[in-house]
């Protein structure tokens, strides 16, 4: 949350700062198997968020000690281009912010690999955040989702991410990097679609509980349409391969 | 193309299924793929091998020790022969073999019996989800493409398949499994790759 | 579909005694070329380049930065490389290894030699200069990574836009002109394997490949080089692939052209 001071207008005429209204999600583009070596992977356009999602194996799980016999473990890592930011140039490896995204992510994905399917096995998951513009973890988990199916990799669910936030008394779908720096409250979630299962929640700024029943309606409603879009990108990517 | 079946999307099939999982009575697809009516289950579109009891093989022999050799089948886990002392010919590293799954042990590693040497040959890999088509039902499609091409081929089901002919033979048979790979779900796959492979050694003759 | 890279490198060696590639390209052939410029908008200036199966992004920021103390009237231009893991099964995660080392170095030398990007007009104020940092991200590797490496820094250098400059504060959100590029250079990669001479190597050549050499152009005038691998090269040998480099020079600059005509 950035200080109140200098907070630009962020809503004006009952519309948002890009023009939206409080519960729609910005422009989502989803290529599926973008890359030739990965065994799995899909690019993702997400407003001015732009990601490329991989995923390799099973492999031989390293290090060695990591290795468990009756199941496969899964490494995930989250991290951000030096040039993604429009104002500065950061510097790239893992910092604190991306150790912690690349965890939850990881605790997520455990959840719906089916991992004994891979015993002794390792499943490698890569997001890397191309541009930056607000929502990026959410932007990173939706398009690995899709390179985990695009891998063909059993899991139970294609889990999506999007985060709801407040501005003032409004809660607002899908916070842009400019609402999120002066935003009241930011909530991203991660669902496996099928039973509406809450696999990643994060929290931070001030909501009360009626606030909250409304961030998740608005963030199950427009699931059904990030979920329809991770689909249509496998769809489309089977149907041109095999040339029809 | 038919519709396809997506993670988490429930699939009319019988529990235990391949490429299903069962919860609360109810059984999901586990990957992206398409229903088998037939046999029941989800034809995956892709997808890692995951190895079955009986099934057939190839790799390299990458390490011998004490009569115990370990086979490179492009894939994570370990795959072990174990031969008696009273084998005659004694398998070497870097030999070529086709060898059938007697065991999955803990921890995946996989024990073959019946190991055969393939002589000379190539080998290449085949993605996993596209070996049935490759195969084809009781064999017919890899027969067709001997035939048409005149090599000997063995496609093992870890998506690794070797093949022997006359290097531009050869060529014209990794040219139909790649059309195979490509085209893996679409019928008449047969027939198009009886075609593919006439034009092109008409081609050839033409030359 | 791979060919299984042991039995690959005896496949790959018989066809190149025989003068052939696979895929039937000829020796001092490249592979498909693309270029994209301008492809991420928060960059100041960017470019994806593909060869073959190799793609490389290259991104351009330019931050205010004091000048080092040796060339208080020049900027900076700082390159780094990333061989993403998601770009290759062998790539591993940790700090930067020789070969991106190499990569990263390479790609810089013949900017800075060519002086690509005029130094001194980088100078903003008393003490206060743009740092250019070129940041090369692989995406997917195919062999040759420096060739696709210079197309995409040259490209987004090409691209690239000054951001606004006042009172001691870049203003990153309006950028009004273009950074000046007064020469463009390309590089052009060569293997050796058993005596054959080869341009641009993809994945299955380069492994089994006894040396390589880089070699830089600006219009006639060579810019940087950079042989790699234990083998050895031959005068003669050296000339000739001088020779192509200087005749493939323009192909690959009317390339760089025209990508970053198309981005406007």
């Amino acid at each position: 949350m950035g200080s109140s001071l200098n907070k630009p207008e962020l809503i004006k005429d009952g519309k948002r700062l890009d023009g939206r209204a409080f519960d729609e999600l910005r422009p989502l583009k989803i290529e599926a198997g973008v890359l030739k070596n990965a065994d799995g992977s899909a690019y993702l356009e997400w407003g001015n968020n732009k990601v490329l999602a991989a995923v390799y194996g099973p492999r031989e799980a390293m290090p060695k000690h990591m290795t468990d016999p009756t199941k496969g473990i899964v490494k995930c890592r989250y991290s951000m281009a030096p040039f993604s930011g429009i104002d500065d140039h950061g510097r790239s490896g893992p910092n604190r912010r991306s150790t912690e995204i690349s965890k939850v992510a990881k605790e997520a994905f455990e959840n719906v690999i089916l991992l004994n399917d891979y015993p002794s096995g390792m499943i490698e998951i890569f997001m890397e955040i191309l541009q930056s513009d607000g929502g990026t973890r959410a932007a990173g988990i939706t398009a690995a989702s899709v390179a985990l199916a695009n891998a063909g990799i059993h899991m139970k669910d294609m889990m999506y991410a999007v985060s709801a936030g407040r501005i003032d008394e409004h809660i607002v779908l899908d916070v842009n990097m400019i609402e999120d720096n002066y935003s009241d409250a930011d909530m991203p979630m991660v669902i496996a679609p099928r039973n509406n299962d809450v696999l990643l929640l994060q929290m931070d700024g001030g909501l009360d509980k009626g606030q909250f029943d409304q961030a998740v309606k608005m963030v199950l409603e427009a699931g059904k349409k990030i979920h329809e879009v991770q689909k249509r990108a496998l769809e489309d990517y089977y149907n041109m391969r095999e040339g029809k | 193309m038919r519709s396809l079946i997506f993670p988490g999307e429930e699939a009319q099939s019988a529990r235990h299924a391949p490429c299903t999982y069962c919860e609360n009575g109810r059984v999901f697809s586990s990957a992206v793929g398409m229903l088998d009516t037939e046999r029941g289950g989800v034809v995956p579109l892709e997808g890692p091998w995951v190895p079955r009891i009986g099934e057939q093989v190839v790799g390299t022999v990458t390490d011998s020790k004490n009569h115990v050799y370990t086979v490179d089948l492009s894939y994570y886990c370990r795959a072990l022969i174990i031969g008696s002392r009273y084998d005659r010919e004694s398998m070497e590293i870097g030999d070529v073999i086709e060898a059938t799954i007697k065991n999955i042990e803990d921890g995946g590693v996989i024990i073959l019996s019946y190991p055969k040497m393939l002589l000379g040959g190539v080998l290449v890999n085949i993605k996993p989800a596209k070996v049935p088509r490759v195969i084809g039902k009781e064999d017919t499609m890899v027969r067709q493409i001997e035939s048409l091409t005149r090599t000997r081929m063995v496609v093992g089901r870890n998506g690794t398949a070797w093949i022997k002919g006359k290097p531009q033979d050869t060529e014209l048979a990794i040219c139909a499994i790649s059309l195979i790979e490509r085209k893996a779900h679409q019928q008449g796959l047969t027939e198009a790759v009886k075609v593919m492979l006439e034009n092109e050694s008409r081609n050839k003759k033409g030359e | 579909m791979e060919i299984i890279e042991t039995v690959k490198g005896g496949y790959v060696r018989n066809m190149l005694k025989e003068g052939k590639r696979i895929g039937g390209r000829g020796m001092m052939d490249f592979r498909e070329i693309k270029v994209k410029a301008g492809v991420i908008e928060h960059a100041e200036g960017s470019a994806q380049a593909d060869v073959g199966d190799t793609r490389v992004l290259a991104g351009v920021k330019l931050m205010p930065e004091d000048p080092m103390p040796d060339t208080p009237d020049q900027g900076n231009i700082i390159t780094n490389a990333e061989l993403l893991q998601l770009a290759y099964e062998e790539y591993e995660p940790g700090p930067p290894n020789p070969e991106s080392v190499e990569f990263a170095r390479v790609v810089d030398r013949g900017i800075r030699a060519a002086s690509c990007i005029d130094l001194a007009s980088l100078v903003l104020e008393d003490k206060k200069v743009w740092s250019v940092f070129i940041d090369l991200y692989v995406l997917n590797y195919g062999g040759n990574l420096l060739d696709a490496g210079y197309l995409a820094a040259m490209a987004a250098l090409m691209n690239a836009k000054v951001p606004k400059y006042e009172n001691g504060v870049a203003d990153h959100r309006q950028r009004d002109k273009s950074l000046k590029i007064s020469n463009i250079v390309t590089s052009t990669t060569f293997g050796k394997i058993d005596g054959s001479i080869l341009l641009d190597m993809d994945i299955n050549e380069e492994r089994i490949a006894d040396t390589r050499l880089t070699v830089v152009m600006d219009g006639n005038v060579l810019r940087a080089m950079q042989k790699g691998l234990k083998g050895s090269l031959t005068i003669q040998e050296i000339g000739k692939m001088i020779d192509t480099s200087m005749e493939k020079h323009a192909q690959l600059k009317s390339i760089l052209e025209n990508a970053v005509k198309e981005a406007k």
